[in-house]
């Protein structure tokens, strides 16, 4: 017979709320997709934070890439977001990525977002890296910002209910299907949500690294959760490291510094003053794509030509004061809270994780390979390739969170309920962390340290295979939760560990070096173009890489 | 590393009685914020301190706190030792974390047209300052008004303007709905604007904004429009009840001494008709110090209670005739002693020569020693001239030299913006609590440096209240009989 222990007596029944569709995350994917699903029925929206404050969409500075001028064309996006993504991408969703962009663009000039414009009232745009047309949108530097202040407000205008500051969990499969979730509230409570269809939208999980742009709920919940449920993620390997991040102080390293700065014309250089770029890429330079601007900075500070904080500079001080105060203010406040005045002296930055291109696989429409599950915005997989775009992930959150939230409306009601069992295994679970031994952030600050050490711009089987090990220990470690409002650290931590696993074991089935992802102990004879390799993929049930047939 | 000493405010309302604060030391490394130290604590002492954050980059507004009484984002501003860290002054729901969705629910959100237009550049400029706000609440939890009226408070009124502003929007006459959620209650104590942390000037660039907006739809208040036809008629913002500083004053007044600098002086319509004994006591310490002072007649109002009000047609008006009445003497500095003419002389206008407050001026060429009076006495911060003049320390080294000084927290007074004629009940209550705090320094007289605060206080307490230069005058007088009495008795 089972005993429950104190802590397990005292915990309290789970509420179980009902709803058509579940959207968890509320960054720009969730919020698109919740607003487009409560067309469709009752929709419930789960937030691990506030609302409208979570996520990296308001952190995402740059901008927006669409097609809206007569000398761009879909055709030449879908050729860079390919070239750019070193041709892994899965071409039917690039293809409505680029198509939709610009619909999506209109929804949101639609419900009153401010963005930067023309003389001749069109949306302005700027050229960002990879591209063949500048075809950047943004609303100065806080473009993600004016995004997200208007899809709350959107959202505040429909049925939608919304609950913040809940952890999930996991989600619930009855029967193979998804019907729901549970998640924790932050009284350290079960929240039970039953849906006849969810949408994931939890976004990414570069806090993984040591050095990362991501927000603080940047954990990879949702890879995690997605991958114990029984979907398939693919290219878990494909993570990306901005080129530039802050390196100090020390607290502050890994901020991002927007690629709008190069896009203003920012250069970069070594400590010897030398303009590397041209080295590396002596046509698109500084606006080369994200994987060769980090590999050629990476590259000359292993090589002894980085400043003394460990960063190359990037200098703005050649640009007219005005047009820095105008179009990139946050970057010159944040810097000024710092004690740097970029319109007179250049920025340190160094490579930052800051973006996972991997994630559950997804039809055109956003379903997952899991029956009643949908995804959209950077927990999927597929859009990006092996590299993404700078301003294709605020488009791909608007495009495919609507294709989500669409499809997960359309879904079928089910009369199934949420099993007293489910509940039960997460309070079993929960009650270990009471009893535990090792506080959370120990765990964490391993992780990171590993994860930088041996899975970041430059891998080797050796040292993945070293990181995997390590990750294996800190798993095998019993978390503790101090009281129950702590419970929820703990479940991120475990989705930290999966999602670290899931990257490694993806760059050990990967061998050979494809846009973010590069094996120093491969040498291959093929370029992207001709790999003969897809994607690779991980559920539980299977994990390999995918060979195509050429020609 | 570096260690960092923090009394951190704690309190579960679900099972404390009341708040406490506890003590921490924590190791962070050099340059950390104030959110490393609270990481710290969490990770390494105390997991059960509860805080709110995210994007750590100050751009989500999700970890607001006041940092020794001040409000700002946790994730930006450097940590200190021996810092106080608590919650804003917002419904706590455990520890550093506040309440902020009843709030943030409240605020006035677009109804769009449901065309995909874009505004013209010119709109799109004017948006975009109102645009950066990132809803930390910063601003709520220190406005005055908010806590006396029905306000719905600072960023709702940005909003509001947002609103009025764009094309897209059909939600109603959002200058209407601001007017009746209390647009007219804010004094423009500015202190929303010190604290925001995207430097968002919500007094000048919204209030002002929709309050200009109100007066073209006719929703200006009745006693601001009687004082915008004096203005126009008289010239100045107040009723003529008695002889006025400038009909009496010489044209020029030369020091008692060698002249250190000369300076026209700006009198402000307060001083000039309701307080000239305060102005010619200012002149006697200017007289005593070396400062020689150039009066002009054909001053007028600077036009403060216009821009506050939002009747702005007459302004360009007054500030040429103002400008003129300077540029004709050739003089390059002005000096201002009240903090609303000083305040509106800087930021309002583009003036060709330099304008000193009275306090900045006598600070920075020194004045004799006064003697000491044997007086407790408090200080209250005018906001034309601690946020709208960044003037916090001279007055107060002037005050140190000849009374003993007790600090109470800077708070408005409720006179400013229009309030006190505007909205007399309003004005009451924000002096009440003025008063309130008065009470509890224990101090026998009020100090302050502006005509409309002292006005405003003086009807609220019954203590005196008495402008930096009065107590200063009183300071030479006292030692003038001391030395007068010691030369007779030699």
């Amino acid at each position: 017979m089972y005993v429950y222990d104190a802590p397990y007596n005292k915990m309290r029944s789970a509420e179980v709320m009902d709803c058509h569709v579940l959207v968890i995350g509320s960054g720009g994917a969730g919020v698109r997709a919740a607003i487009e699903a409560s067309g469709y029925g009752k929709t419930i929206l789960l937030s691990k934070t506030l609302a409208g404050k979570g996520g990296c969409t308001p952190m995402a500075e740059g901008g927006y890439n669409a097609v809206l001028r007569e000398q761009d064309s879909c055709e030449i996006h879908y050729g860079d977001t390919m070239k750019g993504g070193s041709y892994l991408n899965d071409p039917e969703l690039v293809r409505i990525l680029v198509a939709e962009a610009p619909e999506r663009m209109e929804d949101l000039l639609r419900w009153g977002a401010v963005f930067d414009v023309t003389d001749c009232c069109e949306v302005a745009q700027r050229p960002f890296g990879g591209q063949s047309f500048p075809r950047t949108c943004y609303a100065g530097d806080r473009t993600g910002h004016e995004m997200m202040v208007t899809l709350i407000e959107r959202l505040a205008s429909t049925d939608v209910k919304v609950i913040s500051e809940v952890t999930v969990l996991d989600l619930v499969v009855e029967s193979g299907r998804v019907v729901g979730a549970l998640g924790l509230d932050g009284k350290g409570n079960i929240v039970a949500v039953r849906a006849d269809a969810t949408v994931l939208a939890t976004g990414g999980g570069t806090q993984i690294y040591d050095i990362s742009t991501n927000s603080s709920s940047g954990t990879g919940d949702g890879f995690a959760i997605g991958y114990r449920a029984g979907a398939e993620l693919i290219d878990m390997e494909m993570v990306q490291f901005h080129p530039t991040g802050a390196v100090y102080p020390y607290d502050a390293r890994g901020r991002l510094i927007t690629e709008a700065v190069r896009g203003e014309g920012g250069v970069l250089k070594n400590a010897l003053g030398e303009r590397f770029m041209e080295k590396y890429d002596p046509v698109k330079k500084e606006l080369s794509t994200r994987d060769v601007v980090s590999r050629a900075i990476a590259t000359e500070i292993l090589e002894g030509r980085g400043t003394a904080h460990g960063g190359v500079y990037l200098d703005v001080t050649h640009l007219p004061r005005q047009q820095i105060e105008e179009r990139l203010p946050v970057m010159l406040e944040q810097f000024l809270k710092f004690g740097v005045d970029i319109r007179e002296e250049p920025m340190e930055v160094a490579p930052t994780a800051h973006h996972i291109m991997g994630g559950l696989r997804i039809s055109p429409h956003g379903e997952t390979t899991l029956p009643g599950l949908y995804a959209c915005g950077e927990v999927t997989g597929g859009v990006h390739g092996a590299n993404r775009l700078g301003g294709n992930a605020l488009a791909d959150t608007q495009v495919f969170g609507k294709r989500a939230g669409e499809s997960a409306g359309r879904a079928p009601r089910r009369d199934v309920r949420i099993g007293e069992k489910a509940i039960e295994a997460q309070e079993e679970r929960l009650s270990l962390f009471l009893g535990g031994e090792v506080p959370p952030s120990t765990v964490v600050r391993s992780l990171r340290t590993a994860m930088w050490e041996g899975a970041g711009i430059f891998r080797t089987a050796r040292d993945l295979e070293k990181t995997l090990g390590v990750i294996a220990h800190l798993s095998s470690l019993p978390l503790l939760a101090r009281t129950r409002e702590n419970l929820g650290e703990c479940c991120t931590v475990q989705n930290m560990l999966l999602t670290a696993t899931l990257v490694v074991r993806g760059a050990l089935l990967r061998k050979e070096s494809r846009g973010a992802h590069t094996r120093r102990d491969v040498v291959q004879a093929w370029d992207a173009q001709t790999s003969p390799y897809g994607h690779t993929y991980q559920s539980l049930t299977r994990s390999g890489i995918e060979t195509v047939v050429r020609e | 590393m570096m260690k960092v000493h923090a009394r951190v405010f704690r309190f579960d309302p679900e099972e404390d009685e009341k708040p406490h604060y506890q003590n921490y030391v924590v190791e962070v490394n050099e340059g950390a914020r104030v959110l490393h130290v609270l990481q710290a604590i969490h990770d390494e002492i105390d997991p059960t301190l509860a805080f709110r954050y995210c994007c750590g980059a100050g751009q989500c507004g999700s970890c607001a706190v006041r940092i020794n009484g001040e409000p700002g984002l946790a994730c930006m501003e450097e940590a200190r030792d021996g810092m106080t860290v608590e919650p804003l002054d917002l419904p706590i729901k455990k520890d550093l974390v506040v309440d902020l969705q009843p709030f943030l629910a409240t605020l006035p959100r677009i109804c769009p047209r449901g065309e995909p237009e874009v505004p013209d550049r010119e709109k799109v400029e004017l948006l975009k300052p109102l645009r950066s706000c990132i809803e930390c609440v910063c601003c709520v939890s220190v406005c005055p008004a908010m806590d006396v009226a029905s306000f719905d408070g600072p960023t709702a009124m940005r909003q509001e303007l947002r609103l009025a502003l764009d094309p897209r929007d059909k939600g109603g006459d959002r200058v209407r709905e601001a007017v009746s959620h209390g647009l007219f209650t804010c004094t423009s104590c500015q202190a929303c604007w010190k604290v925001c942390p995207k430097d968002i000037e919500i007094p000048g660039k919204a209030i002002e904004k929709l309050r200009a907006l109100a007066n073209r739809e006719g929703l200006t208040l009745p006693r601001h429009q009687e004082v915008a036809r004096l203005v126009r008629e008289t010239g100045r913002s107040i009723v003529r009840t008695g002889p006025t500083f400038l009909e009496d004053a010489p044209e020029v007044i030369e020091p008692d001494g060698p002249v250190k600098a000369t300076v026209g002086f700006f009198v402000g319509c307060m001083y000039n008709g309701r307080l000239p004994q305060t102005a010619r006591d200012a002149m006697e310490v200017l007289k005593r110090n070396g400062i020689r002072v150039i009066i002009p007649r054909e001053q007028v109002c600077c036009g403060s209670p216009l821009i506050r009000t939002g009747q702005v047609d007459f302004l360009d008006t007054l500030k040429k005739r103002n400008i003129d009445a300077f540029v004709f003497r050739k003089i390059d500095t002005v000096l201002t002693m009240c903090a609303g003419c000083g305040s509106t002389l800087k930021n309002d206008y583009r003036t060709p020569f330099r304008v000193m407050d009275i306090n900045e001026v006598l600070t920075k060429f020194g004045i004799e020693p006064p003697a000491r009076l044997p007086v407790k006495a408090t200080y209250h911060d005018p906001c034309h001239l601690l946020r709208g003049q960044g003037i916090r320390d001279q007055p107060r080294e002037l005050i140190t030299q000849v009374v003993e000084l007790v600090e109470m927290p800077s708070i408005c007074c409720g006179s400013g913006g229009g309030v006190r004629s505007g909205m007399p009940e309003v004005a009451a209550a924000l002096a009440e609590n003025r008063r309130k705090e008065i009470e509890k320094t224990g101090a026998e007289i009020v100090v302050s440096s502006c005509p409309f605060c002292e006005f405003h206080i003086s009807e609220h307490t019954d203590r005196p209240v008495r402008n930096v230069t009065s107590i200063l005058l009183e300071g030479y007088r006292e030692k003038d009989r001391k030395k007068a009495k010691g030369t007779v008795s030699s």
